[in-house]
């Protein structure tokens, strides 16, 4: 049997992860290969709940594509969609699947999505969800009361070594800290010195970072630029290396990224998103030489 | 209209009792009239203050003053004529949550505390136009975030710090709109204050809002308050 992610992050190896976002509709025909070829490399694949607030398939069918294949998976649980009796509901069905590992966020705002007159809820912020998620594998709910069957989850909170400025975000970052997680995954990063800090306060505190990398794309460049992808900032010199190139070189600069940080021990894993072209990421895996 | 009511005097005790130089300051419009932060709540308010400090063995001087509209800068202006504001240690501000933000906003070197809690909103920016700073939480943070409210001027209200999406100080739904967590922080670093928002700050308690929400003044309840039911 395949190690658990929770094995994986204690083993002390490279971690590696991926990212799928859930289709928009029942079909599952394009992602069930992709996801059966990715478990036999990846530590777990990372299941997008609603990103950039556009409606998909819950996580919790994929994340149980994932485990019927033989791989792990993480949830993502955005506080966007759900109040606080929804999330922790919610977590409890997730745990009863066998979903053993999950990522809490505050979700991207609801006027990325396609359903923009949604009302976001953000009942709870992600360091609150933290906090819930830890009272319910310590047995209690969020009032108190006592669960009969415990949930066991290992934790994981994002953060953004790109954002900017930086000081409120490490700010956060040590709330999460301060609440105690397992570990901690970034939005994708370019600029590898401000993983720095970052990296440096997790490995203080025994938390694992798992680095962003994500595929860029030529034909994207214009959402790039115009602030479609919430919490993505890339470079402008990168951005103008980008304009017009094919995927193969799209990939190498994505590799390159992973090298870069493995070889300046600046992450414990990294974490590929490729959304819409997960095909990809194995090109990425195997040109990273991992 | 905007309506208050006073946080308990023990939560207001807690928050000034280490300070020596306490400025009470009312509000002469909108909880005037709703009987919650005008001149004579001022009065009450600094009466038990002296009160209860001194039993506790405080040295403390405490100045009271009322301007006719905290939301409204046009008359914070008579303020810093009437007090060297910037002497005191704090201001207990009984205006309504936009009232206390424009405080915060104006004297941005002092520690600004809220006396109320809002039931519902507005500042004046100028004549014939209002901003929102305050979604009437009836759970006032404050006193921790600088004077600025992340749950109306953080576009996803978040209690604990920005989410990744922020750029150039930036919100990343709007690039017009500056990051509140960013002001947040800004503001009490300079102030030397990051330990305001260093600790977790619980979920918010919304069974504080019920809508539609009416209040009814204690002394006007027997007129207005029959079997729990206004009539």
């Amino acid at each position: 049997m395949r190690k658990s992610f929770k094995e994986a992050l204690a083993s002390g190896k490279f971690l590696v992860t991926a990212q799928i976002v859930p289709p928009k509709g029942m079909d599952i025909g394009t992602l069930t290969p992709i996801v059966k070829d990715l478990n036999d490399v990846v530590d777990a694949l990372g299941i997008a709940d609603n990103p950039r607030a556009v409606m998909s398939m819950s996580p919790w069918g994929i994340c149980r594509l994932v485990l019927e294949n033989g791989g792990d998976a993480i949830m993502h649980v955005s506080c966007r969609d759900r109040n606080r009796i929804a999330l922790q509901s919610d977590l409890l069905g997730a745990a009863s699947l066998g979903i053993r590992n999950v990522l809490c966020i505050s979700g991207d705002h609801i006027r990325f999505g396609d359903h923009i007159d949604a009302m976001p809820v953000h009942d709870l912020d992600s360091v609150q969800l933290l906090e819930t998620v830890r009272s319910l594998t310590q047995g209690r709910d969020m009032a108190g009361q006592k669960l009969v069957g415990i949930p066991e989850f290992c934790v994981g909170a994002v953060a953004n070594p790109e954002a900017d400025p930086l000081p409120p975000q490490l700010l956060k970052f040590q709330k999460k800290m301060q609440v105690g997680i397992d570990f901690v995954q970034t939005h994708p990063v370019f600029n590898l010195d401000n993983l720095v800090p970052f990296v440096d306060q997790a490995r203080e505190k025994g938390v694992k970072l798992i680095a962003g990398v994500r595929l860029l794309m030529a034909e994207e460049v214009s959402s790039y630029k115009d602030g479609s992808y919430p919490g993505l900032f890339i470079p402008e010199d990168l951005l103008a290396e980008i304009q017009g190139i094919k995927v193969e070189k799209s990939v190498e600069i994505a590799a390159q990224l992973i090298k870069a940080m493995r070889e300046k021990k600046l992450c414990d894993g990294i974490h590929i998103s490729a959304p819409g072209h997960e095909g990809k990421i194995m090109n990425i895996i195997k040109a990273a030489g991992i | 209209m905007i309506v208050g009511t006073r946080k308990p005097f023990s939560e207001i005790k807690d928050v000034v009792s280490g300070d020596s130089k306490i400025l009470i300051v009312g509000c002469g419009t909108c909880v005037a009239v709703c009987l919650a932060g005008g001149e004579t709540e001022v009065t009450i308010l600094a009466s038990q203050l002296r009160i209860a400090l001194g039993l506790g063995g405080h040295d403390v001087h405490i100045d009271e003053a009322v301007v006719e509209r905290q939301c409204d800068r046009e008359f914070l202006v008579d303020l810093s004529k009437k007090k060297n504001v910037t002497d005191y240690d704090v201001i207990v501000s009984m205006a309504c949550g936009a009232g206390v933000q424009l405080l915060s906003d104006v004297y941005d070197q002092n520690l600004v505390v809220p006396a109320l809690n809002t039931v519902f909103i507005g500042v004046a920016e100028g004549p014939g136009i209002w901003t929102e700073r305050c979604q009437s939480c009836d759970n006032c943070v404050l006193a921790e975030t600088a004077g600025i409210c992340p749950i109306t001027m953080c576009a996803k209200g978040l209690l604990n710090g920005p989410c990744s999406g922020t750029r150039h100080g930036k919100c990343e739904v709007n690039a017009e709109i500056d990051c509140a967590w960013v002001k947040i922080y800004d503001r009490l670093a300079a102030r030397g204050d990051l330990e305001c928002i260093s600790k977790v700050l619980p979920p918010r308690k919304n069974s504080r809002q019920a809508h539609p929400a009416v209040l009814t003044h204690e002394a006007y309840k027997r007129r207005f308050v029959k079997d729990e039911k206004i009539v």
